[in-house]
C-alpha cells in the first residue's frame, strides 16, 4: 500500500514543477508562403468538406453569415494598368495570447496543451463576446440550425460534430486529424512524426503554400521555414502573438511596366 | 385450477404473445438493414475509414483520387499522394464531387417522356422497360438499314469507355461517334500538330521555368491540368533551387492566374497572336534566336514588327523588345497559350505563334520549357464535332441520338439552334445522372453511375512527359437506383442482339476494363516486370490507383520549321461582331473557376464558396472597368443588359481594375434554366449571345468573338459578395519585399 502511494506522488511530481501548466507538447502551427499561393480556393472547400460547414445559401450570405473557418481574403491596389492583386489565406490564428479566451464567460474557448485555441461547443451558451474581440474575424455563429440536405448529409464526416443553433465555432486547426495521429503515435509508442498531422485545407493546397508542423520540434519544416527573413504575422502589432506565420509576397514596388 | 382453464389461459396468452410478435414486428424497421457483425465484411469497420484509389472526373485533366470511406459512404475526396499528375493536392471541384454522388438532384430511376419534349414531364420506369425500350429502337433502325443514323455524343473520353463505345458503335454499323464539351482544347492539339507534329497535348514545364510567358492562360483555376500546373507555379516561385521564376500574362482581363503574375501586359483583345510573333521578329532581329534558318523566319515574320505591332496591340514598342529580350536570354523560358487566346476566331493561329515563340527561344524538348508527351497519341476527328450533329440533325439525318455527360444545349451559343435542332431528331436518350438541359430534351433516361461509383481509367493528356493512367475503381457502392455506362451500353449490344452481341461477349464493364489491361499488361515490358502473374499486377493498380513508371522518360526534342507553318499565321487580329459605334465593348468570356463550362453549377459547395476573385457567390457578374463605369453612371452591384448583335442578357456589375477600358468579361457556367435546385435560374449564361463562329480546321467555338452594349436595367435581384473592400486601408495584411531584397536575402542564407 505504501509503496503504491509513493509510485502516485512520485508520477504527480511533474504537475508540481513550476511552469508545468505553461509548458506545452506541442506548438501547432502553420507557415503560409504567400509567394506560393495564387488564390485558387481549393483550401475553403476542403474545409467544407472536412468540417461539416454548412451551406447556408444567398440570403445568409447576404447577411455575411457564410460559414468558411478558412476564407481568401484578395485585394486590388492600383488603377488600371497598374493593378496589384494580393491573396491572402485567413483562419483562425490560434494567437498565444488569445483575445478571446480573455472574454468568454464560461470558458467555452480556451488553451490547450498543444497550443491550439479550441472552442468547447456544449459549454457555450453564444453571447458572441469572442467574435467581437477577435481582431482577425475568423468566428462564425450558429445563427440557426443549419439543414444538411438529404442525401448530402451522407457526406458529413463523423469525426467532426455537427454544430447547433447558438453555439459559436471556427478553425480548429483540424483537431480531429491532430487527434488521430497523436493516438497512432501513442499507440505505437513514439511521438508524432513531422508531416503526419496535415490539416484538410494544408493537406490540398495546390500550390504548396501551406505547411504545418510543431514549432517545438526544430527540425520540422514548419520550424525551419518560420525561421525565414520573410516570416510576419498578422497585424502583430496587436500582440495577440498568432500561430499562423506568413511568409512575405515577392512583389514589385511602385507602379508596374505596363504598355 | 382445472386443467382446462390451465390450457384457456395458456391459448389466450400465446395468442397474445403472437399477435404482440406481429405487432412488434410491424413497428420495427426491416431486419436487413441491420449489418451482421458477427463476420464483419473486411472493409467495414466503424468507426474506421478506407481509402480508395480513383480517378476524378470533375475536369479532363486526369488527377489521382483517394476516397475516403466509412461504413459504406464516402465522406472525403483527397489527392492521390503517389499520383504524378496531381502529387495528392486536388482542386475544389475536384473536392466537391462528393456533392455529385450524393446530389438530391440525382435522376434516381430511369424516365420515360410523358408530356412535350423539353417540357421537364417524366415518368419512372423500370431498368428492363429503360433499356428493352432503346434497343428495340436501335433494332428498329438497323433492320430499316440506316444505322448510320445512329449518334453518339459523350463527353471527352479516354481509355476503355472511349473503346468499348468506339466498339459499340463500329459493330452496330454507325461511324458517328463524337466527343464535344465546351473546353476541349481541339486548337491547341491542332496548332501543335501542325507546328510540331504532336498528336498530344506536351508537357509545360512550368516547375522548372525561369521565365513564363503565358498567352492568356488560367492555369491555375481551369487549363489543362491546373492542379499539376499550380503545384508547379509554387514550385517556380519558391522552388529548392532558390531562383525566383519570373511570370508574365498577357491578356486584357487579368485572371486568377494573371493576377499573381510579376507583370500584367493589357494587349487590346484579338491582338495576342500579333502580339506574339512581334515578339518573335524581335527575338530574331536583335539577335536571340542563334538558328541557322534566321532569315527566313525574319521574312517570313516581316508584317509583325514590333512597331507596326504597337499600334495593333497598344503595347509600346520598347516593351515588347524588353519581353522579347527577357525571353530569349533567359533560360530556359517558356510560353504557353491559353483558353483565352485559343478562343478568339483565329485562335489556332495564336497558339501557333505560341510554338514559334519557344521554337525561336529554344525551349522546346528541354526542362523548363516544352517537353514532348511520348505516350500514344489520341486520335481527334476534328471534323465529327457538334455542329456536324446539328447540320445532320436539321436535315433529319439523325433518327437517333445517345448522350452521355455532355450539354450541348448549354454549351452552344443560341445562334447555332443546337435545341431546334435537336428536336428534329425522333428519339434521343440520355444517360446523365442530372437533368441538365440536354437531358430535358429527351425521351428516355438511363441514368448511369457517377465516378465514384463506376469503373474506368483515364491516359492523362497532357501527361508530365511519361505516361500516366489512372484506373476508376468504384468507392461506394450505387447510391441509387443506377447503372454504369459500360454496362448500360453492354446490356444494350445484349438487348440489340445479331452480330452486335456477338462482338460484345463481356458480362460487365469491369471484365471488360479487365480485359483491355491484361492486353496491356501482356504487351508491356516494364508491365510485366512489376507483377508475377496478372492478378498480382491488377491488385497493384487498384492499391496505387494506376499506372505509371518509376523513372521520366526520355525527353526529345522537335523543331518548328518556317515552311511547314506559313499558312497557320494569323494576318491580322481577330475580328469580332458588331460594330464599334452600336456595341462598344469587347466581351471576353471564361470559364469560371468553380462551375468550369457549367457542370459545376448544381453542387451547393461550388456555389457556396466565394469566387475567389470577386468573392461574389450563388451567381454570376460582368466585370467593368471602373472608369468606364464611372463614364456610363453604373455603380457595382447595378445590374445591366448585356446585348451583342446575337441575344440579350442580364447581369450584375463588378467593378473590377483589372480589365481594359474597353473590355467586359463574363464567367461561363451560371444561367441554367434546368440542372437542379441549387443550378436553376441563377445568373446568366454568357454563351447564349455570343454567334456562332467555328474555326475552321478544328471546329473549336470562338468564344471571344463579339462586341457588347451595355445598359442599365432595374432588377430585383442582387449580386452577394462575401468581401467588402478590396482595400488593404494601411493595415499592412499582405506584406511584400522586393525581388531584389528577395535575392539579396538568398544569398544571404545560403
Amino acid at each position: 500500500m505504501a509503496g503504491f502511494l509513493e509510485r502516485i506522488t512520485e508520477r504527480w511530481k511533474v504537475y508540481r514543477e513550476p511552469g508545468f501548466f505553461k509548458k506545452l507538447d506541442h506548438k501547432w502551427t502553420m507557415v503560409i508562403d504567400l509567394d506560393k499561393c495564387n488564390g485558387c480556393g481549393a483550401c475553403v472547400l476542403a474545409c467544407y468538406a472536412e468540417n461539416n460547414l454548412p451551406v447556408v445559401g444567398k440570403d445568409e450570405c447576404a447577411m455575411s453569415r457564410a460559414f468558411s473557418w478558412l476564407r481568401i481574403e484578395r485585394y486590388i491596389d492600383g488603377e488600371y494598368p497598374d493593378v496589384k492583386v494580393k491573396f491572402i489565406p485567413v483562419m483562425c490564428q490560434h494567437c498565444s495570447k488569445a483575445p478571446c479566451e480573455t472574454g468568454c464567460p464560461v470558458y467555452a474557448t480556451y488553451h490547450n496543451q498543444d497550443g491550439l485555441n479550441v472552442q468547447v461547443y456544449n459549454r457555450c451558451v453564444g453571447t458572441f463576446t469572442c467574435a467581437t474581440y477577435c481582431p482577425y474575424d475568423v468566428r462564425r455563429f450558429n445563427w440557426r440550425s443549419y439543414k444538411f440536405e438529404q442525401p448530402l448529409d451522407h457526406q458529413l464526416n463523423p469525426d467532426v460534430t455537427v454544430r447547433e443553433m447558438g453555439v459559436m465555432e471556427k478553425c480548429t486547426f483540424c483537431i480531429q486529424r491532430i487527434r488521430a495521429a497523436k493516438d497512432k503515435a501513442k499507440d505505437e509508442g513514439r511521438t508524432v512524426q513531422d508531416g503526419e498531422v496535415l490539416p484538410a485545407c494544408v493537406q490540398s493546397c495546390p500550390t504548396g503554400a501551406m505547411i504545418f508542423g510543431d514549432l517545438l520540434d526544430p527540425n520540422s519544416k514548419a520550424a525551419k521555414l518560420a525561421k525565414s527573413p520573410r516570416r510576419y504575422r498578422l497585424l502583430e502589432e496587436l500582440n495577440a502573438d498568432p500561430s499562423v506565420i506568413y511568409l512575405k509576397r515577392v512583389m514589385k514596388e511602385g507602379p508596374s511596366k505596363h504598355g | 385450477m382445472k386443467r382446462r382453464d390451465f390450457l384457456k389461459i395458456l391459448g389466450v396468452g400465446g395468442v397474445g404473445t403472437g399477435l404482440g410478435y406481429f405487432f412488434g414486428k410491424a413497428s420495427k424497421p426491416p431486419a436487413a438493414e441491420l449489418i451482421p457483425y458477427l463476420i464483419p465484411p473486411v472493409d467495414v469497420i466503424p468507426g474506421v475509414a478506407n481509402w480508395y484509389p480513383s480517378l476524378c472526373t470533375q475536369c479532363s485533366a486526369g488527377c489521382g483520387i483517394h476516397v475516403r470511406v466509412m461504413e459504406g459512404r464516402a465522406k472525403k475526396i483527397e489527392g492521390n499522394p503517389l499520383h504524378p499528375i496531381n502529387k495528392g493536392k486536388l482542386c475544389a471541384r475536384g473536392q466537391a464531387s462528393l456533392q455529385v454522388l450524393y446530389n438530391p438532384d440525382r435522376i434516381k430511376k430511369p424516365l420515360k417522356r410523358r408530356g412535350d419534349r423539353g417540357k421537364g414531364d417524366f415518368e419512372e420506369i423500370t431498368w428492363e422497360e429503360g433499356l428493352s425500350l432503346l434497343s428495340k429502337n436501335l433494332t428498329a433502325l438497323s433492320e430499316k438499314g440506316e444505322t448510320e443514323k445512329l449518334y453518339f455524343v459523350s463527353s471527352q473520353t479516354r481509355g476503355s469507355l472511349n473503346s468499348i463505345i468506339n466498339n459499340f458503335m463500329a459493330s452496330y454499323g454507325s461511324p458517328n461517334y463524337m466527343q464535344y464539351e465546351l473546353i476541349q482544347n481541339k486548337n491547341l492539339l491542332f496548332a501543335n500538330h501542325v507546328s510540331m507534329g504532336l498528336n498530344n497535348i506536351p508537357h509545360y514545364d512550368i516547375a522548372n521555368t525561369k521565365y513564363l510567358l503565358s498567352f492568356g492562360a488560367d492555369f491555375g483555376t481551369t487549363w489543362l491540368s491546373p492542379v499539376n500546373y499550380s503545384f508547379a507555379y509554387g514550385q517556380m516561385r519558391q522552388g529548392e533551387d532558390g531562383i525566383r521564376g519570373k511570370f508574365v500574362q498577357i491578356e486584357p482581363r487579368l485572371s486568377l492566374t494573371g493576377a499573381n503574375a510579376d507583370e500584367w501586359v493589357p494587349a487590346k483583345p484579338g491582338t495576342e497572336g500579333v502580339l506574339a510573333l512581334a515578339i518573335a521578329y524581335a527575338i530574331v532581329e536583335d539577335g536571340y534566336y542563334k538558328g541557322s534558318d534566321a532569315a527566313s523566319w525574319k521574312a517570313l515574320l516581316s508584317e509583325y514588327s514590333p512597331k507596326d505591332a504597337a499600334v495593333v496591340t497598344e503595347i509600346a514598342e520598347g516593351r515588347i523588345r524588353e519581353i522579347a529580350k527577357e525571353f530569349g536570354q533567359t533560360r530556359p523560358s517558356l510560353a504557353i497559350g491559353g483558353e483565352n487566346l485559343a478562343r478568339y476566331e483565329n485562335g489556332m493561329s495564336g497558339i501557333v505563334a505560341v510554338n514559334i515563340l519557344n521554337h525561336l527561344a529554344g525551349n522546346i524538348g528541354i526542362r523548363g520549357g516544352v517537353i514532348p508527351n511520348s505516350n500514344g497519341s489520341r486520335t481527334i476527328d476534328f471534323k465529327n464535332n457538334i455542329n456536324a450533329l446539328a447540320t445532320a440533325a436539321s436535315a433529319s439525318k439523325v433518327k437517333t441520338l445517345l448522350v452521355y455527360n455532355t450539354n450541348p444545349v448549354f454549351t452552344t451559343p443560341k445562334a447555332m439552334k443546337t435545341e431546334e435542332s435537336l428536336r428534329n431528331i425522333p428519339f434521343i436518350a440520355s444517360f446523365s445522372s442530372f437533368m441538365d438541359e440536354t437531358t430535358a430534351m429527351a425521351d428516355l433516361i438511363l441514368p448511369a453511375h457517377t465516378s465514384l461509383e463506376d469503373w474506368g481509367d483515364d491516359f492523362a493528356d497532357p501527361s508530365v512527359g511519361h505516361p500516366v493512367v489512372t484506373i476508376m475503381q468504384p468507392a461506394v457502392s450505387p447510391f441509387f437506383n443506377t447503372v454504369g455506362i459500360g454496362d448500360i451500353i453492354l446490356s444494350l449490344a445484349k438487348g440489340i442482339g445479331g452480330k452486335v452481341k456477338d462482338k460484345m461477349q463481356w458480362n460487365d464493364f469491369s471484365d471488360y476494363l479487365k480485359d483491355a489491361w491484361k492486353a496491356n499488361y501482356s504487351k508491356d515490358k516494364d508491365m510485366l516486370a512489376s507483377a508475377l502473374t496478372f492478378d498480382e499486377f491488377w491488385n497493384q493498380l487498384l492499391a496505387r490507383g494506376g499506372w505509371w513508371p518509376a523513372d521520366q522518360a526520355k525527353v526529345k526534342s522537335v523543331a518548328v520549321s518556317p515552311k511547314g507553318i506559313e499558312a497557320h499565321i494569323a494576318k491580322a487580329s481577330s475580328r469580332f461582331e458588331g460594330d464599334e459605334k452600336g456595341f462598344p465593348l469587347y466581351l471576353t468570356t471564361y470559364a469560371h473557376s468553380s462551375y468550369l463550362d457549367g457542370r459545376g453549377a448544381n453542387l451547393p459547395w461550388l456555389q457556396e464558396i466565394p469566387d475567389p476573385m470577386t468573392s461574389v457567390v450563388w451567381g454570376n457578374w460582368i466585370e467593368l472597368n471602373p472608369k468606364t463605369a464611372s463614364n456610363m453612371g453604373i455603380k457595382e452591384g447595378d445590374t445591366v443588359s448585356v446585348e451583342s448583335p446575337f441575344g440579350k442578357i442580364n447581369a450584375h456589375v463588378y467593378l473590377y481594375p483589372g480589365i481594359r477600358p474597353d473590355t467586359v468579361s463574363m464567367p461561363i457556367g451560371q444561367g441554367h434554366s434546368t440542372y437542379g435546385r441549387y443550378a436553376k435560374g441563377r445568373g446568366s449564361n454568357p454563351i447564349d449571345i455570343l454567334p456562332f463562329k467555328e474555326d475552321p480546321n478544328t471546329g473549336e467555338l470562338a468564344l471571344n468573338v463579339t462586341r457588347v452594349k451595355i445598359s442599365r436595367v432595374i432588377s430585383s435581384e442582387k449580386m452577394v459578395k462575401i468581401e467588402g473592400s478590396t482595400k488593404e486601408l494601411g493595415r499592412n495584411i499582405v506584406q511584400t519585399i522586393s525581388p531584389d531584397e528577395f535575392n539579396k536575402m538568398n544569398k544571404e542564407v545560403s
